[in-house]
């Protein structure tokens, strides 16, 4: 599969909400993701982060502009794009082997081709000794490197990530995040990455996109060099990239307390 | 079993109590003036003159002598009786209960393929679900006679509506992110159905199938009793004839033993097919 950019031109979605009221989850989005970047989304809940990846995997179609991956217009979900989701959608009816190869099959990959893909993308996410497990036996941690491993093993272009690691304890977040950052850079896929986290969006990230309001809100460069430790992330230009995005969520201290709190009256 | 009986004692011990009050009222209640026909029969007159009685079903000329035709009743041709009936329902119920499973599952996916289908189907499978089955058994013997045939399809019928609605039911409450996590891995329709939907409503439906073996035992003993002239259920009827109360007892308790056995040979099945549950007993919810 080739490589390309990401363009979001335009993209509006709106709901109607049940009190009949219409939402803009997406109000007008305009962004070029060139290929190989790996892009963080911040911003608070609600505010069209989850909407915007939506779009972009073709689950959610936008009501006005359009999505372009490799130069190929989005009209559904297809396997160019594949997703991991917060929640644990691993299959637990499929042992880990039958998860992973679970994309390889839909594109009618071979036999023999498919059990080297799956080999190597269990190693790569250190389960192969779990190979032959039910998701049932394996932590929380352990699954979402199955689904890792998943949407790696497509061999997809781009891959998108819904606060994959949200639902995690802080160490296996950190080793997960070290993970994503070496398959990353040996494969150089694109990644979209959705977190609520400024801090995991720091240690990830080539750029951070803010969004408020279904709005991109600021659009910052990360240049600071890798691995982004506790001494990188006390560097005075990682300091003014976690003030400049409290800023935009309404953290900085002039805010008012309400906005503090995470109260938006939007 | 010996270990089983004492971590069941409470359960053991209940049983014993309806067993000793059942064989208490067999021998204090009124006597009745015929010899076979006891108002509760006691358990030494089912197992005893009452099976030997069995004998007088047995018909075919072959193995142990027919009653019926000025033979001796032997306790092999009650044997030879019994067994005959319990192999033609057990067929009847076998047949219809896999046909009803296919055909409702079937259906049910076909339904649950588009949402208009769907609704289109939600009413009238209400409706169908709330007939009294055993109201219609004569219904369907004018519909297909008084054969092997009409108690298979009333079997059928019985367990297929429930089914239907069991898969239905269980389609809509699939978690829309594994659908939509497959359609991402570039997953078909047709590969979702077989991949995804499949293997997620299968816990539910092993709960549809508890439910069945229940009600299929039901309707194949009901279709016997109103029509079909063969099978378990119509001994009981040949029994009442002549107000045999011991030998109804008997079929009874066999009854009894044999729908335990099902549930239990069901749920060793269930429990290997869904071996990769999170938690617990499936056919235990």
């Amino acid at each position: 599969m080739s490589q390309g950019e990401i363009v979001l031109d335009n993209v509006h979605c709106r709901f109607r909400h049940v009190s009949g009221r219409t939402v803009a989850a997406l109000d007008g989005v305009d962004v070029t993701v060139p290929a190989g970047q790996l892009v963080c989304l911040v911003g608070p809940s609600g505010h069209g982060k989850s909407t915007l990846l939506r779009v972009v995997a073709g689950l959610t179609p936008p009501t006005e502009g359009s999505v372009h991956a490799g130069g190929e217009k989005v009209t559904g979900p297809a396997v160019d794009r594949p997703m991991v989701f917060q929640e644990d959608t691993v299959f637990p009816w499929m042992r880990v082997t039958d998860n992973v190869e679970f994309g390889l099959r839909a594109q009618g990959v071979g036999d023999a081709e498919r059990r080297r893909t799956v080999a190597r993308w269990l190693e790569e996410v250190g389960l192969t000794d779990f190979a032959d497990s039910w998701p049932k036996e394996l932590s929380g941690g352990m699954r979402k490197r199955v689904a890792v491993a998943t949407v790696f093993a497509t061999g997809a272009p781009y891959l998108l990530m819904d606060e994959p690691f949200g639902a995690l304890d802080y160490v296996t977040r950190l080793s997960l995040q070290n993970m994503l950052l070496d398959l990353w850079r040996e494969t150089r896929r694109t990644i979209l990455f959705v977190t609520h986290d400024v801090e995991e969006a720091l240690v990830l990230a080539d750029r951070i996109l803010v969004m408020r309001s279904g709005r991109l809100e600021d659009d910052i460069e990360v240049s600071l060099p890798r691995p982004r430790d506790e001494d990188i992330r006390a560097r005075p230009e990682a300091v003014a990239i976690t003030k400049r995005i409290h800023r935009h969520l309404g953290l900085d201290d002039a805010a008012p307390v309400a906005a503090r709190m995470g109260v938006t009256t939007s | 079993m010996i270990g089983f009986l004492v971590r069941h004692r409470i359960g053991v011990l209940s049983v014993l109590i309806v067993v000793v009050v059942w064989e208490i009222a067999g021998h204090v209640s009124p006597h009745s003036p015929l010899r076979e026909s006891p108002v509760v029969p006691p358990l030494e007159f089912i197992f005893g003159p009452a099976l030997i009685g069995m004998a007088d079903y047995w018909r075919i000329d072959w193995l142990a002598p027919t009653p019926i035709d000025g033979g001796e009743r032997t306790l092999l041709g009650a044997v030879l009786a019994l067994s005959y009936h319990t192999v033609l329902t057990l067929s009847r119920l076998v047949v219809g209960l896999v046909l009803g499973a296919v055909i409702g599952v079937a259906l049910g996916l076909a339904i649950s393929w588009s949402r208009v289908a769907r609704e289109m189907f939600a009413a009238p499978l209400h409706i169908f679900r709330m007939l009294p089955l055993l109201a219609m058994v004569p219904l369907f013997q004018f519909w297909f006679g008084a054969t092997n045939l009409s108690a298979i399809v009333f079997v059928a019928y019985g367990v297929g509506v429930v089914y239907l609605a069991g898969t239905v039911n269980a389609v809509a409450n699939i978690q829309a992110r594994y659908y939509e996590y497959a359609a991402t891995l570039g997953a078909s329709k047709a590969r979702i159905y077989a991949s995804v939907v499949l293997p997620a409503i299968l816990p539910e439906l092993f709960s549809s199938v508890m439910l069945t073996l229940g009600l299929a035992w039901s309707a194949v003993i009901g279709a016997e009793y109103i029509g079909v002239d063969s099978g378990i259920g119509r001994m009981i009827i040949w029994a009442e004839f002549f107000s045999h109360t011991g030998r109804i007892a008997l079929v009874t308790i066999l009854l009894t033993v044999y729908a335990a056995a099902s549930f239990l040979v069901f749920r060793g099945v269930a429990r290997r097919l869904l071996s990769w549950m999170p938690s617990g007993d499936p056919t235990r919810p």
